[in-house]
């Protein structure tokens, strides 16, 4: 069902005919102008290039970057996995950010997760901690005393600690892995914002849509990028074997965090996993908090394949 | 010679904390450093745990160097290497600040008898199977000591005062004592405050025999040491450094007897006791007139040894014989303690208690601080053994460090592959307690954290009711017993945080005789 619906977005979106023809190719095919739309698909093997593209179909990193910002880049570093296993962020996707950013004029790149393995392990054997300082990014480790409590003026979460490094930073960019969760079916940006926060973070789960809600409203990453270089659609979030990891090739990127959860899904259904919007209640909640649309291949919708 | 010696015993206290703070996760699967090289060289760990377990390691190889080179020195290890013996010697050191009352002021001979007695009561013990050598082998003591009790109370100190130099959010302060703080955890300081259970205890018992030095310098290794008269008797006939008083010089000043470490009694000639020598040149570095010198020799040149009596022998190792079956008496024999989750890797129960030495080493490296030492579940013979307390710490899915820092192979060297196929106790719901059971609300963050392949907790979707009666679906997880590995993670994140809903018992470990479930 989903399949169908991404399909007919794309028809409406933008009037691009050239999306569904199988001739389209990079190069001879009618792309908008780089910088007016809002949603970029790139697909293609190479993580780095497509990553470019991406940004670049955005309008470039400068057009998210102010010269002299501290930007706090957040991947998913959650657990104890190997780049393979699809847990945690892709760290060439990480990097590639982080120099994008660095390039467009910031002072400082912070990458940071409040991990759930130990942070030592997951930081090195995700690969990100490497990518990222060889990038240029600060890669501290989440430090109990630098969570403070705010007000995040949530339905559910109403104060709550925030990390602090986060909280003062000029800008927030959001690098979520797209990945199964199996209380969610899905975990992708908006609950990727939990890596922010420390307290029991433990209780957020009997009211997760609600919770991650809040957060998004509360946190507004300036902008996502969405890794589903490989995707991981079973025994998430940390997953196991690699026998659930499915290669995907694809980066999505987009200032609304409802379109990439809304096309995250999407995704897994593409992977022949049975998935649909109404199991997930967050987007619907984002929605009627106006963070952004479900609607992703509207208006402003790009994509593109690579190589 | 005395500052030659002092600088060894200086750079061997040194190496032995660097070991000491390298005994952690610092970035690489495989510790880069031989962690456990002191253990090793310890020749009363190896002889305890040979008699004890009847088997032969290949470490306990190292322990031989010590074994000939004391043959050939005598308690130079004592003197020059032994970590406990430089902080002995440094405690003792203030006290000698003061004046002496009399000649031979804090040497009491007749007490040092005791440390052969706990020596062979100890080797008995293990030629029956219990291996109780580690409470007192000054090596293990002071790890252990370190790891349970110092090393978390310097860590907290430590962090409290740069946190509370953070938080005053002073310019220059604030900032400095962040980069400090973060440049500590994890070089110096541990990574994150340990906490042990029982740490006051053990921190008090270490501070005792520190304190000891006060009723005489290295009191713990002149009268208790169990190892120093290990060392002691296989020294007896030291030939490269033997004491010789010169009766012709000597004029009875007593003042080697007053600076001797090891209470050996140079002075009157002739009464130097080899065994008690802890070849430290004190004494011939302050005769006044030059009577004492120390040099290589195949004469005896005192007769100063303690008298033993074989009947006080015979009694301490029959009351060894003895105690054993009687330690060995407790509830943990009829059935296993629910809350004894021994590491990955440990061997089979018996045996294990066999070999371990409550060194402390794989709780000082556990990456979760969820390794804790034992205190009653596993009876006397257990005592500071390690256990998983999964609410403190659980076992982390793609780490063997504490397989790796076993001096004895209580825990078996294992590869991840085998380590993660190993059980050591099986997770069960608390139906009344777990919140999609108990309170019908969603949760699951035990299904979220487990870590075993195809996950050992699956969700089943069910129809339930809520309070306006309106049926929805609810995520109810179960168990899986076959997949469960026990790695205690759900226990640890699950959100009751007194009495968990879900427990990791001990039940169902791989080492164990049956299976739950067939
Ligand atoms: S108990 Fe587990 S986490 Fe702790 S050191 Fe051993 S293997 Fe590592
Ligand atoms: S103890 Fe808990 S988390 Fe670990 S394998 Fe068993 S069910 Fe999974």
């Amino acid at each position: 069902m989903m399949a169908t619906r991404r399909t007919f977005f794309k028809v409406l979106g933008a009037g691009a005919a050239w999306a569904l023809s199988p001739a389209t190719k990079l190069g001879s095919m009618p792309t908008m102008p780089d910088g007016n739309i809002d949603f970029a698909v790139v697909r293609g093997p190479d993580a780095a290039a497509a990553v470019k593209k991406a940004v670049s179909m955005l309008g470039g990193m400068e057009k998210f970057i102010d010269k002299g910002d501290v930007v706090f880049v957040k991947p998913n570093i959650s657990w104890d996995r190997k780049p393979e296993q699809a847990a945690t962020t892709n760290p060439i996707v990480v990097e590639t950010v982080v120099s994008l950013v660095l390039a467009a004029g910031a002072k400082k790149v912070i990458v940071a997760d409040n991990t759930c393995n130990d942070a030592r392990r997951s930081y090195k054997r995700s690969g990100i901690r490497e990518a990222a300082e060889k990038a240029g990014a600060e890669v501290p480790y989440m430090e109990a005393r630098k969570f403070i409590k705010k007000d995040l003026g949530g339905e559910v979460l109403k104060q709550w600690e925030v990390y602090r490094e986060a909280e003062d930073a000029d800008k927030i960019i959001n690098l979520p892995v797209a990945k199964h969760h199996g209380l969610s079916n899905v975990t992708l940006s908006m609950k990727n914002l939990m890596g922010l926060i420390g307290g029991r973070r433990d209780l957020l789960h009997q009211k997760l849509p609600e919770c991650i809600v809040d957060l998004t409203a509360y946190f507004k990453p300036d902008l996502t990028i969405l890794d589903a270089v490989r995707i991981l659609k079973a025994n998430g979030p940390q997953g196991s074997t690699l026998k659930d990891v499915v290669r995907m090739d694809t980066i999505a990127a987009s200032t609304d965090p409802v379109k990439i959860d809304a096309f995250g899904i999407s995704l897994f259904t593409d992977a022949g996993f049975d998935n649909d919007l109404a199991l997930f209640p967050h987007i619907s909640l984002a929605e009627k908090k106006g963070l952004g649309t479900s609607d992703f291949g509207g208006a402003g919708y790009q994509e593109i394949k690579l190589g | 010679m005395k500052n030659l010696r002092r600088g060894s015993q200086i750079i061997f206290l040194v190496f032995f904390l660097i070991l000491f703070v390298q005994t952690e996760y610092k970035g690489e699967d495989e510790l880069g450093m031989p962690v456990r090289l002191f253990l090793d060289f310890d020749p009363l760990i190896a002889l305890s745990s040979l008699l004890a377990s009847h088997a032969v390691r290949a470490v306990f190889l190292f322990s031989l160097v010590t074994v000939v080179l004391t043959v050939i020195l005598g308690r130079f290890f004592c003197g020059w290497v032994c970590p406990l013996g430089t902080l002995n010697t440094a405690v003792s050191f203030l006290r000698m600040r003061r004046k002496p009352k009399h000649p031979d002021d804090g040497n009491f001979p007749r007490l040092r008898k005791i440390k052969y007695f706990i020596l062979a009561f100890i080797l008995t013990g293990a030629l029956f199977g219990w291996n109780a050598a580690g409470f007192l082998d000054p090596i293990s003591l002071t790890i252990r000591s370190l790891a349970i009790g110092y090393n978390p109370a310097v860590n907290g100190l430590v962090r409290s005062i740069l946190d509370f130099a953070y938080m005053t959010n002073i310019p220059g302060i604030s900032p400095g004592a962040d980069t400090l703080l973060s440049f500590l955890t994890g070089t110096l300081l541990a990574f994150e405050q340990p906490v042990f259970r029982q740490m006051i205890t053990i921190a008090f018992l270490f501070s005792v025999i520190l304190g000891l030095n006060f009723l005489a310098p290295r009191f713990w290794c002149r009268y208790l040491c169990p190892l120093g008269a290990l060392l002691g008797v296989i020294g007896t006939k030291q030939m490269f450094a033997r004491v010789d008083v010169d009766k012709g010089k000597c004029v009875s000043c007593h003042t080697c007897n007053r600076t001797c470490q090891g209470d050996a009694t140079p002075f009157p000639p002739g009464s130097w006791a080899s065994r008690e020598c802890l070849v430290c040149f004190n004494c011939s570095d302050v005769c006044p007139v030059d009577a004492i010198s120390i040099h290589p020799t195949l004469q005896s040149t005192g007769d100063g040894n303690v008298d033993l009596q074989r009947r006080w022998l015979i009694t301490t190792a029959a009351a060894a014989a003895f105690s054993v079956p009687i330690v060995r008496l407790g509830e943990h024999n009829k059935r296993p303690h629910p809350d004894l989750i021994r590491p990955p890797g440990a061997i089979n129960e018996k045996k294990f208690l066999q070999r371990c030495v409550k060194c402390g080493e794989c709780m000082k490296v556990c990456l979760t601080n969820g390794l804790q030492p034992t205190l009653a579940q596993a009876g006397l013979e257990g005592l500071w053994t390690p256990m998983l307390v999964p609410r403190l710490g659980y076992c982390e899915y793609n780490c063997n460090l504490c397989s790796q820092v076993c001096p004895t192979g209580a825990i078996e060297k294992l590869t991840l592959e085998e380590k993660q196929a190993v059980r050591i106790g099986l997770a069960l719901f608390d139906k009344n307690r777990c919140i999609p059971w108990a309170m019908g609300r969603n949760c699951g963050v035990c299904e979220e954290h487990c870590p075993a392949p195809g996950k050992a907790i699956k969700f089943f979707d069910v129809e339930a009711v809520n309070k306006n009666g309106d049926p929805f679906i609810i995520k109810r997880p179960e168990v899986d017993p076959g997949l469960c590995i026990g790695c205690g993670i759900c226990e640890n994140k699950c959100p009751i945080i007194d009495i968990p809903g879900i427990r990791v018992t001990s039940v169902n470990e791989s080492r164990a005789e049956y299976m739950l479930y067939m």
